[in-house]
């Protein structure tokens, strides 16, 4: 587990952005955009590196910075990813931006998913809404590299069909025979075929067996409150329980003392932890 | 090693010779509060009213705002710039043991991991001047915490009020170095080192305020979810912030943005983990109870950083205790921990 490389840093400091420039913006839902961009800098264009699980700091120089994932595979690198969910100053100001704006990325920051040990096992991924996002990255990286892994499942929610994020990754998956995708939404509408249901329950339902297995959740919350106790139920143990968390961040690096959660700090610690590493202080500080 | 002294009426002097190579910081009150500021060449009469600054010198390291870069937006698209480096290294006449002790800890945390250019900058090249307390206040509770109040090891040079004169020590490498350049100072005599081992053993007993801290760490962690008792705890706190804000410590930051016309800034500025606002996510906020947030700064001190870098981040410099409106006070809150081994759920 590694924090960030000195080797991308702005200038020598690590709180210098790098100037990048928007080269698409898909929208996902009616609040979440993707966007891909890359390096204004040649160089480091072809020598960054990051890898799944990771997270940066994007500016909008003038309005500030805001924390997100990288949430395109490191195994496709023609340009990287992000996705955004409209809620405040930074990420309005985002939705502001056309193609060819320039943004500032400072990153990657923080630990990765364990790639060596989910290595020959089976995965369950549990995503809720934009915490697709994080999951993403992973689930290309391993669909990538399939024969590494053994079996996967893929458990998706949000709340109403409009609210489902990356459906084109969704289509590719359920089409994939090697992967088990399985999408659910709280609310249903007059064409929904799929699963209606909140993702813990879903999850109790289908019932992936814990053997051999490592879970990898991400969502909102209220998601993770709840699923924690359901893969407990169907024999996780904390061990075999990742999660990426979400708390509000300044610096990013250890430094400004914003996202811990007791002892650790979500940006040098985390963002993914072991549910064995936060038990103590998830039931109160989550 | 023989150590060196100084007659108090050649203070002036000696920080004027200072002054032509460092730019040197003492107490003043200037500001309205008392703090670590520019000396203005001439004044030494903080030597008289001096007993600890209301802002801890962490200031001249972690300013309370800093211009962290520059941006311009052109043709060519932005353009970043760092700020200029300062011309000339800072120099602090004065600091307490509990004070300099506290940026040795703040050190762990902008050391860890990846640096922080804009403290350590300035902290590496700057020279701490210590000066041990004759008049601690009641507040202070520094020797239960492992500071002495007329030693130190985490300054460079050490003075000790020996009367007529300071004692001057040389506690590092580059406190050495900077006393052979120095003119005017005279070879301390047995007498004097006799007379400072006093003054120190005098103050060391002038401290009345003891805190055990004996076991808190394990005492916190199993009291975490004692909803009821971080209740108590918290429910005089108003929230203010000072206790955070002005503890030696406390490193937090907030970092923002200033737009004017196509020129910006980006600075960070003291923040506190006692405002609600500091954690508020879009969708929840972890901490917008009151108990949460006191919890918060209570174990950062005496739980999480010795979890992390096994020391205690508080010095016992007693300004939380001075300073808060309301009477908030740490010691009674360590103390009345309970002391259970079984996690309260
Ligand atoms: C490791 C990590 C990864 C993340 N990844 C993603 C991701 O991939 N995609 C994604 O969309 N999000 C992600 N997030 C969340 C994202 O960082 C936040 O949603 C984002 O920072 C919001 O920025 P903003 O400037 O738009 O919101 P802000 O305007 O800063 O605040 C958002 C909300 O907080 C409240 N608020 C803020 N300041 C105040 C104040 N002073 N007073 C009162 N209320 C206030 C407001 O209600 C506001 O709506 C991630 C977070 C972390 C920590
Ligand atoms: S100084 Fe006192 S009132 Fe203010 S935040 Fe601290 S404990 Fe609360
Ligand atoms: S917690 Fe209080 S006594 Fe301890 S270092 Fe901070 S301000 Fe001083
Ligand atoms: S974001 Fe600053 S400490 Fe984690």
């Amino acid at each position: 587990m590694t924090v960030a490389d000195t080797k991308f840093f702005a200038q020598g400091n690590v709180y210098l952005p790098h100037i990048a420039v928007i080269e698409k913006i898909v929208e996902e839902t009616p609040g979440v955009r993707t966007y891909h961009f890359n390096f204004k800098d040649e160089k480091l264009r072809k020598e960054f590196t990051f890898q799944s699980g990771q997270f940066a700091q994007y500016s909008v120089l003038g309005t500030g910075e805001a924390t997100f994932c990288i949430s395109s595979s490191p195994t496709r690198r023609d340009h990287l990813e992000f996705a955004v969910q409209r809620v405040g100053k930074v990420t309005n100001a985002l939705n502001r931006l056309g193609v060819g704006a320039e943004i500032g990325f400072r990153g990657p920051y923080g630990n990765s998913f364990p790639i060596d040990f989910l290595k020959g096992k089976n995965l369950v991924f549990i995503g809720g809404g934009i915490g697709l996002a994080p999951l993403r990255s992973l689930i290309w990286n391993v669909i990538d590299n399939r024969d590494k892994y053994k079996k996967i499942d893929i458990f998706y929610g949000a709340r109403t069909p409009t609210d489902l994020c990356f459906k084109y990754d969704l289509e590719a998956w359920d089409k994939d025979k090697t992967v088990n995708m399985v999408t659910t939404v709280d609310r249903g509408d007059d064409s929904w075929k799929g699963k209606v249901g909140l993702v813990p329950k879903i999850l109790e339902e289908v019932a992936p067996s814990a053997k051999e297995t490592v879970a990898i959740v991400c969502g909102p919350p209220i998601m993770i409150r709840f699923t924690f106790p359901a893969l407990e139920k169907l024999g996780f143990k904390p061990e075999q329980t990742l999660t990426t968390l979400e708390k509000r961040m300044k610096c990013g690096i250890g430094k400004c003392g914003r996202c811990n959660i007791g002892n650790l700090y979500v940006c040098r610690d985390g963002p993914v932890f072991s549910y064995a590493q936060i038990k103590d202080f998830v039931s109160s500080e989550y | 090693m023989a150590n060196k002294k100084v007659n108090k009426k050649d203070i002036t002097g000696l920080l004027k010779e200072w002054g032509q190579q460092f730019a040197v910081f003492a107490p003043s009150r200037e500001s309205g509060v008392a703090a670590m500021a520019e000396w203005d060449g001439k004044d030494t009469s903080f030597l008289d009213w001096y007993r600890n600054t209301v802002v801890p010198p962490k200031a001249s390291f972690l300013p309370p705002m800093e211009e962290m870069f520059r941006f311009q937006k052109g043709k060519e698209g932005y353009n970043i710039a760092p700020p200029p480096k300062a011309e000339r290294s800072q120099l602090l006449f004065d600091v307490r043991p509990c004070d300099a002790r506290a940026m040795a800890i703040l050190d762990m945390t902008f050391e860890q991991a990846l640096e922080d250019p804009y403290y350590l900058s300035k902290r590496k090249s700057a020279i701490l001047v210590g000066l041990g307390c004759t008049n601690p206040c009641e507040s202070c509770f520094c020797t239960s915490m492992g500071v002495s109040p007329a030693e130190s090891a985490d300054v460079d040079l050490m003075l000790i009020d020996i009367g007529d004169d300071f004692l001057v020590e040389e506690v590092t490498a580059k406190g050495k170095e900077l006393i052979s350049k120095t003119s005017g100072l005279k070879e301390a005599t047995k007498e004097d080192e006799a007379k400072a081992k006093q003054a120190r053993k005098a103050s060391y007993d002038k401290v009345t305020r003891k805190l055990d801290t004996g076991g808190i760490k394990d005492k916190l962690l199993a009291s975490f979810d004692d909803e009821e008792f971080w209740e108590k705890v918290a429910a005089k706190c108003i929230s203010c912030g000072i206790c955070t804000l002005l503890c030696p410590t406390c490193y937090c930051f907030d970092i923002n943005d200033e737009l004017v016309k196509q020129e910006g800034t980006r600075f960070r500025s003291w923040d506190s983990c006692g405002f609600p606002n500091y954690t508020k996510m879009p969708m929840e906020n972890p901490r917008q109870e009151k108990w949460r947030r006191v919890r918060q700064k209570v174990c950062h001190k005496y739980e999480f950083y010795p979890m992390t870098f096994n020391v205690i981040a508080c010095t016992g410099c007693g300004r939380c205790i001075r300073l808060c409106p309301v009477n908030w006070d740490i010691t009674q809150v360590i103390e009345s921990v309970p002391a259970r081994t079984e996690a309260k759920k």
